[in-house]
């Protein structure tokens, strides 16, 4: 009986504790994640760090060589709203992930589109833009090609620039045409002028506006979009409040409009041209 | 000097030779029209070089100017690194123990045997990342005094940049320094073998040695050599714009894509890094020139 009695005591017993240390483990995980997190860094520094690419119109450099753009407005209102500083850190876009896993900033507000290969790597915000992919071509090499399928030959070229959401829709959309990736949207662009591939594809306004600056020898195959994108903040993975305050933060400004009123002046006019020398 | 009585024996062939190198440019740009359609426009480099400042009323440095300083601080704070490393490494390398040896011949083979970019990212991520929030740098710049954030801000650039720019240093500091202790031991091994044994018959400690003999020699006889590494450190210290370091090549690229105008913008920061890299050869050539007159 006595053996029964104080095994029962001693089950009972551990089992108390154990709940009680679960409780207080429980509680020690929240405590931490929670004081982890970026955001509470953000607070104590009393500035975010935005890592971000140069990309028009999302983000360049005005006369001044201060930045300016679309992420930039963006950046700036999510720092306000934190009541924090705002420090961007430019950053090679080829390089950008492993920047924001290294600590070098808080956020990517890159224009950054959500795939699952990056996904894998870093956590993504809901979206806060959407774009969509245009294109445009040569007119001597593929004027006569058919629209869309004509495209899809091993003879036709296209450029991208490289690490672009662009490279690999291209790939999916035409698989035999071959792909040159460049650094740089102007030289995939100039590529296509100089007739040395047929045709480049990149966000929108960007194919309009360079068909706008050499008529003569580029134009649109489609003005639709080809793929659309989400754009959303990265953050790095394992930190639920700073995933949580993004997303809603995006929310709040998506439903009361200020997002779109932004992307429109950004994206949709160019009344912001004379800030830049675009030539 | 005896002048030579005929010195223009081969007048007709070097003219010939230079109407030909001539042509052959001018040709080759006259082609560039015929394979690139582009409109060259040069009006919008001034603006990015020195900017009209509203507030102070006077001509503020822009990107491409604050690119350059940065480059110059890099190259020079890198060299100054780079040298102290190599002259440490080059002595271990010709040490007579076996440990300093192997050590600094393990440094040497190793950055010299791998491509620039890879040692940089993988410093840039793996090891970077751990040494700049040792030093504390981020608060520095919100701690410290205005005047200290002055010399600061001279000597190393804006603070808030100042991780991004020390990174850079070491890291270039740590892979010219293995070319500096290569410069170095040949400097140490050159001196003749006789005045070693001499200098230790007299009695002199390995230490003494190198004090009084081989290094003013040697010290010497490296500062050609060293010159014309810092001259390639400068065009290397380009390659640390693939770690977002903002110098001038890195903002080169972001005034390029801003403005959408990349050759231009590129043929003009080549001329810029010519003009410092010349500089440079100049002032070392009227440097060794001098020391030339020292020695004799």
């Amino acid at each position: 009986m006595g053996i029964v009695k104080s095994s029962i005591a001693l089950i009972i017993g551990a089992t108390l504790v154990f709940l009680t240390f679960g409780e207080v483990f429980a509680g020690e995980t929240q405590k931490r994640l929670t004081s982890e997190s970026v955001i509470e860094t953000i607070m104590k520094r009393g500035k975010l760090k935005v890592g971000m690419s140069t990309f028009v119109p999302w983000a360049m450099r005005n006369k001044k060589g201060e930045l300016i753009g679309f992420e930039i407005d963006v950046a700036k209102k999510v720092a306000a709203d934190m009541k924090v500083k705002i420090e961007f850190v430019p950053t090679a876009w080829s390089g950008i992930i492993p920047a924001l896993i290294a600590g070098k900033f808080d956020a990517i507000i890159g224009g950054m589109s959500v795939t699952p290969q990056r996904n894998l790597t870093i956590n993504f915000t809901a979206p806060y833009a959407h774009s969509g992919m245009g294109i445009a071509a040569n007119k001597n090499l593929a004027g006569d090609l058919k629209w869309p399928e004509g495209y899809n030959s091993r003879s036709v070229t296209f450029t991208c620039r490289r690490g672009a959401t662009s490279c690999s829709d291209i790939k999916k959309i035409w698989p035999k045409a071959r792909l040159r990736q460049f650094d740089d949207d102007s030289l995939a662009f100039q590529e296509v002028i100089n007739g040395n591939a047929h045709a480049t594809v990149t966000s929108h306004p960007k194919p309009a506006r360079w068909v706008y600056k050499h008529p003569e020898v580029l134009f649109m195959p489609s003005t639709e979009n080809l793929t659309e994108g989400n754009e959303s903040f990265g953050i790095r993975k394992g930190d639920p409040d700073a995933l949580n305050f993004f997303s809603n933060w995006i929310m709040v400004h998506t439903s009361n409009g200020w997002l779109e009123d932004r992307h429109n002046y950004w994206f949709k006019g160019m009344d912001w041209a004379d800030q830049v020398d675009l030539k | 000097m005896i002048r030579n009585k005929a010195p223009y024996d081969s007048y007709w062939i070097d003219a010939l030779v230079l109407i030909a190198v001539v042509f052959l440019i001018v040709y080759v740009f006259y082609r560039v029209n015929t394979v690139l359609i582009y409109n060259w426009d040069w009006s919008f480099i001034p603006g990015y070089l020195f900017r009209w400042d509203e507030e102070l009323q006077s001509y503020a440095p822009n990107l491409l100017m604050k690119g350059l300083f940065t480059t110059i601080r890099l190259a020079i704070w890198s060299i100054i690194l780079a040298a102290i490393l190599g002259f440490i490494m080059g002595m271990m390398r010709t040490s007579r123990r076996l440990f300093p040896r192997m050590l600094s011949r393990l440094y040497v083979e190793l950055i010299r045997n791998i491509p620039p970019v890879v040692f940089i990212f993988v410093f840039y991520f793996f090891i970077s990342s751990q040494i700049t929030p040792l030093l504390g740098l981020d608060s520095i710049s919100t701690d410290s005094s205005p005047i200290t954030l002055k010399v600061l801000d001279f000597l190393l650039g804006p603070p808030e940049l100042l991780s991004n720019v020390v990174s850079g240093i070491i890291c270039l500091a740590l892979f010219e320094g293995a070319y500096v202790t290569e410069i170095v031991r040949a400097g140490i091994q050159s001196i003749p073998k006789g005045q070693v044994e001499g200098g230790m018959s007299i009695g002199l400690s390995r230490i003494q040695l190198m004090r009084y003999v081989v290094m003013p020699q040697a010290v010497q006889r490296v500062i050609p050599p060293l010159a014309s590494q810092f001259i390639i450190l400068i065009k290397d210290s380009s390659i640390v714009s693939l770690i977002s370091i903002q110098e001038l090549t890195f903002l080169t690229m972001e005034v390029a894509t801003s403005t959408q105008r990349v050759f231009e913008i590129w043929v003009f920061v080549a001329a810029m890094y010519f003009v410092i890299s010349y500089a440079c050869a100049f002032g070392f050539s009227r440097l060794e020139k001098r020391m030339a007159l020292h020695k004799a």
